[in-house]
């Protein structure tokens, strides 16, 4: 496991990968979801894979930046502790 | 009915339009604001039902916005989902003190961003208590 980033730097990073993701993750969503389109079961795959390798860095990220153990399957769900 | 409005507050673009196709497919109608400025004059011209808020915003940040909603009594109902690529430590609980009903660190999960906003709607519009 790395050290912790300088806070700095893990802010940066922070903002910066993290837009970046969910960008990737809505359009993909989006395509998954039909919204853009129906796609073959092939292109349907490909997105699918496409967004499981971004779940897996998100996980990374919120491991080294906010010390949050992830899983793919974990992305943030706070409603209940909020509402 | 009337769709229920969401002001989308966002300097990115591409965040804004992925989310209003997302939002605009669920029945939602959306308008944008890109800053604090116009995120300021937006929730007074278009008096939206819930504004998602990024916090990193040109001009001020989201932390701006929401001060100057809840000095405003017309517009201080309104519910504020803040939607962040920035790290948790200092920024969850501060934007939950300042009166954002969730805080969510980007990416979301699509389906627990809309929970969250049907949840908030139902609230402010007296349909639901917190505890629910």
């Amino acid at each position: 496991m790395p050290t912790q980033p300088s806070s700095d730097l893990s802010a940066y990073l922070s903002h910066e990968l993290r837009n970046a993701l969910a960008c990737i993750h809505q359009f993909g969503n989006i395509l998954v979801d039909g919204l853009a389109g129906k796609l073959t079961s092939e292109q349907r795959e490909y997105v699918s894979i496409m967004l499981e390798n971004a779940s897996t860095i998100r996980s990374v990220l919120d491991s080294a930046l906010d010390g949050v153990p992830g899983t793919p399957e974990k992305l943030p769900n706070k409603i209940e502790t909020y509402f | 009915m009337d769709k229920p409005k969401i002001l989308v507050v966002d300097d990115n673009p591409t965040i804004r339009k992925g989310l209003s196709i997302r939002l605009r497919a669920n029945g939602y109608e959306v308008v944008f604001a890109e800053d604090a400025i116009s995120a300021t004059a937006a929730l007074i011209t278009e008096e939206p039902d819930l504004m998602l808020l990024d916090l990193g915003l040109p001009a001020g940040d989201g932390f701006v916005v929401m001060e100057r909603l809840h000095k405003n009594d017309r517009l201080s109902n309104i519910p504020v989902i803040v939607l962040s690529g920035r790290e948790l430590a200092g920024n969850r609980d501060r934007a939950l003190q300042a009166g954002a009903a969730a805080f969510f660190q980007k990416p979301v999960e699509d389906g627990t961003l809309l929970f969250a906003i049907k949840k908030a709607l139902d609230i402010s519009r007296g349909e639901l208590r917190f505890d629910q």
